[in-house]
């Protein structure tokens, strides 16, 4: 739930990103983007391929620097750390076991070896991988490398976290369930997320807030607050009336901005 | 695939024997393309002499001290290059301009500047070692995807983090391949370098060889070359198991096939079968010491062979059950693996004719050695091995089994053990082998009489069938109590030394069998008895042979 702390956790002011292009021209992936996002707020992102979405989680993890603009990040614990990051199809280590990368942040953070290996075990249960605590990546289907990129998120515990199109390249059943993972996981230790995704439904089905940006150079087009009650249910909320509103809401917007990318991708 | 695998392991065995065969009928020259048989004993003479070992340990060292000197240095310079771009820079041009040099190239210069000794040989191999494994090292770790880089330093990982928790273990598959390609390197190069002013080293015995117009130990030397090469593989492939698991994860899979193909060829092999055809082995050898003769490289090649051709007649007994439609309703089935579609029948032909093959060829190179006597023995098991169940007249399927069991994996096989030993035939020995005869007749007759019933019903003849349950059950005290009248008959007549009656210890275990034979029809009840037979036969027969041995070790002693 949004807490009532006036500063927000993340202020993102008026963000600039330009890259020289393959031509050497510059190419502009993020045009000014303001937002504020409070703490323990879960932000969703949504916008054409190529909008830029990506890019901003990656200034926001450190990954790219901006070429104007600020960026703040609020820490309230320094016992903790401040950001974790899922990545796009996993991004786990193949040379280590499940449970050496669930525990890889934790080793990284100092955590002495007992106690990782705990944690470890704890979020491997949690994600239902006990089995294969001991089995290395190339062992597990692309479903339960994704669930372990999630628990070593989890299992690292930041007061942000970052998440990249986290489950865009599963299939719709493993995709549906691990939703209501992270729902589940979520809601019982409230942390602020800024979750990207392409997707409408997983947009509405997660966030407090979903933000619209326009296609490239990204801007904020459109804000909806999502007003379905928490705890909630990944495959419920799809009844919902108010969930093809939304949708609807959001498509008008985003259908332009869609048209607007294939036309730039087609003369570029 | 399957079909594959086969012939690969086919060809080299056809080759073998046509080279053989092209040899013998003279349509090879002998000078220019000695036999593999002669090959063989060339070599066994070179390891007889322990000159073989001396030569390619000679070789080892050289290739293992170039191998460290230069492929350490370059691993760990690789993995500065791959992290760090100012040695990169530094060094690259160099490495790259070098690293096409043939390096056998460099050994005059290398000669010129440290002499003819040990150390320049070493050094060429280094050198060479390294300018390989250095730029495929550094490759390798520019090679790592920097996804992995970004997401250990969204974790928080520092420089030092990023090296030993990313780029070595991720570059450990590329650099594990490097060092096996280096290892190639120094085996082509040492042989090379040793043609060369040394005096020792399997090179020099190929090149010496050569001067001395000798072919058969020259083949002889590149066949230990392809040995020791086919041993660095393997001890290699196990370091990388060790070394990058997760690229064995991978592996296992291929793994847990190889598993599978143990599991279904496991039982059709028949494992339990083999002590019957050591057993003998060891008999005819220990009898053949006991008057004086052993030789241990040939009675390793006997037992070899012997497995071999017991390994090849279960294979064909196997193959032609199936084809004769016999175990369809085995109910203690042994193999079967047929019948229930885990293997294909021509697989199992396949491999037992294999088997035969690798039998018969060791069975050749043992007649170069002793003559004849042991080709007309060899020939006659050979045959019977096959038509116990193949061809019209089937031994087993006559009622002939326990007979032909009797006489081959008893005298025949003793006899024949102990003449690839002493060369000569003796009485005693035969005997002697007779009580051996009598227990591996008695495994076979209590397969049949368990299975009595059903045989019945399904028209195979056994022995057992032919008699009837009750004539069938004296048989059965006719052979267990042959075993041990004929034991010391043999002792009386002093054929056999007074030690081998430690051999009556079994005999409670003995009466114990013929006691549930006796009081038994049901083949649930019958099963433990052919376990028990087979494993009497194996501890009568081990307590006989070490009979033999320690009176053979008390002769030994009294002549001190």
């Amino acid at each position: 739930m949004p807490s009532s702390n006036m500063q927000p956790k993340i202020r993102i002011d008026n963000l600039h990103v330009v890259y020289p292009g393959r031509r050497g021209e510059q190419v502009e992936a993020v045009g000014g983007v303001t937002l504020d996002i409070t703490d323990g707020e879960l932000v969703c992102i949504v916008g054409p391929s190529g909008c830029g979405k990506t890019t901003l989680l990656r200034v926001l993890a450190d990954l790219e620097q901006p070429t104007s603009g600020a960026i703040q990040m609020l820490q309230s614990n320094p016992e903790r750390p401040l950001k974790g990051t899922v990545f796009q199809g996993a991004g786990i280590f193949p040379w280590m076991t499940v449970e050496q990368n669930v525990a890889y942040g934790l080793k990284l953070r100092g955590v002495p070896p007992v106690e990782r290996t705990a944690t470890a075990r704890h979020w491997i249960g949690e994600i239902g991988l006990e089995r294969f605590a001991q089995a290395y990546p190339a062992q597990l289907s692309g479903g339960m490398q994704q669930r372990v990129g999630l628990a070593r998120a989890f299992a690292f515990d930041p007061e942000v976290l970052l998440m990249d199109e986290p489950f865009g390249a599963l299939d719709a059943q493993t995709r549906l369930l691990l939703q209501q993972t992270l729902l589940q996981q979520w809601e019982r230790r409230t942390k602020t997320v800024v979750f990207v995704t392409h997707s409408i439904e997983e947009a509405l089905t997660l966030g407090d807030r979903v933000c619209v940006m326009s296609a490239r150079p990204g801007r904020l087009l459109h804000e909806v607050s999502v007003p379905f009650a928490r705890p909630r249910d990944a495959i419920a909320l799809r009844t919902d009336p108010r969930f093809s509103t939304l949708f609807a809401e959001i498509w008008d917007v985003l259908r332009d901005e869609v048209d607007r990318a294939r036309a730039d991708e087609v003369a570029g | 695939m399957n079909h594959n695998r086969w012939l690969s392991l086919l060809s080299p065995l056809v080759l073998v024997g046509l080279w053989e065969l092209a040899v013998q009928l003279g349509w090879l020259n002998r000078v220019f393309f000695p036999p593999p048989s002669e090959v063989f004993q060339t070599l066994s003479q070179l390891i007889g002499s322990g000159q073989i070992f001396r030569d390619a340990g000679i070789s080892l060292l050289r290739v293992g001290l170039g191998f460290l000197l230069g492929g350490i240095p370059a691993v760990i310079l690789g993995l500065l290059m791959g992290v760090n771009p100012v040695v990169r820079a530094l060094v690259q041009p160099l490495a790259a301009a070098i690293y096409p040099i043939p390096k056998i190239a460099l050994l005059p210069l290398i000669i010129v500047t440290l002499g003819l000794g040990e150390v320049s040989k070493v050094t060429t191999i280094a050198v060479s070692v390294f300018f390989l494994v250095v730029l495929n090292v550094a490759s390798s770790v520019l090679q790592v995807d920097p996804r992995y880089f970004e997401v250990a330093r969204s974790f928080g990982a520092r420089r030092r983090d990023l090296f030993w928790t990313v780029a070595l273990p991720a570059s450990l598959p590329g650099i594990m391949t490097s060092i096996k390609l280096g290892m190639g390197f120094a085996l082509t190069l040492i042989v090379g370098v040793e043609f060369v002013g040394a005096e020792n080293g399997i090179g020099w015995l190929i090149w010496q060889s050569y001067e001395l117009y000798a072919i058969d130990r020259m083949i002889a030397g590149l066949v230990v070359v392809a040995l020791i090469g086919w041993l660095i593989t393997v001890a290699l492939d196990e370091l990388e198991y060790l070394l990058v698991p997760w690229q064995a994860a991978s592996v296992r899979v291929r793994e847990r096939r190889m598993r599978e193909h143990v599991r279904l060829w496991w039982p059709t092999i028949r494992p339990w079968s083999y002590t019957a055809a050591i057993i003998p082995v060891l008999l005819g050898a220990s009898i053949a010491a006991y008057d004086g003769a052993i030789d241990w490289w040939r009675l390793f090649l006997t037992i070899v062979g012997s497995i071999s051709i017991q390994l090849g007649t279960n294979l064909v007994n196997e193959y032609y059950d199936d084809r004769k439609g016999i175990d369809k309703v085995q109910v203690f089935g042994i193999g079967g693996a047929i019948q229930r579609g885990e293997l294909a029948a021509w697989q199992v032909l396949a491999a037992g004719l294999a088997a035969f093959a690798v039998g018969s060829l060791i069975g050749l190179y043992l007649v170069s050695v002793t003559g004849p006597f042991i080709f007309w023995l060899g020939l006659f098991s050979v045959a019977t091995g096959f038509f116990y169940t193949a061809g019209p007249l089937a031994l087993a399927y006559i009622g002939l089994g326990e007979i032909a069991v009797f006489i081959f994996m008893g005298p025949v096989i003793v006899i024949g053990s102990y003449y690839v030993q002493a060369e000569k035939l003796s009485l005693p020995a035969v005997l002697a082998s007779l009580p051996v005869g009598f227990l591996v007749a008695a495994i076979l007759h209590a397969n049949n009489l368990r299975d009595l019933d059903i045989d019945r019903q399904f028209g195979k003849r056994t022995l057992a069938t032919l008699l009837g349950r009750g004539r069938a059950n004296i048989e059965y005290y006719v052979l267990v109590g042959g075993t041990y009248v004929s034991l010391i008959v043999t002792v009386l007549l002093g054929v056999a030394p007074w030690l081998t009656l430690i051999t009556l210890v079994t005999l409670p275990a003995a009466i114990r069998l013929m006691r549930i034979v006796a009081a038994e029809t049901e083949p649930h009840a019958l099963q433990p008895v052919l376990r028990q037979t087979a494993k009497l036969h194996m501890r009568f027969g081990s307590l006989l042979i070490c009979g033999w041995v320690f009176a053979w070790l008390i002769d030994a002693l009294g002549y001190l």
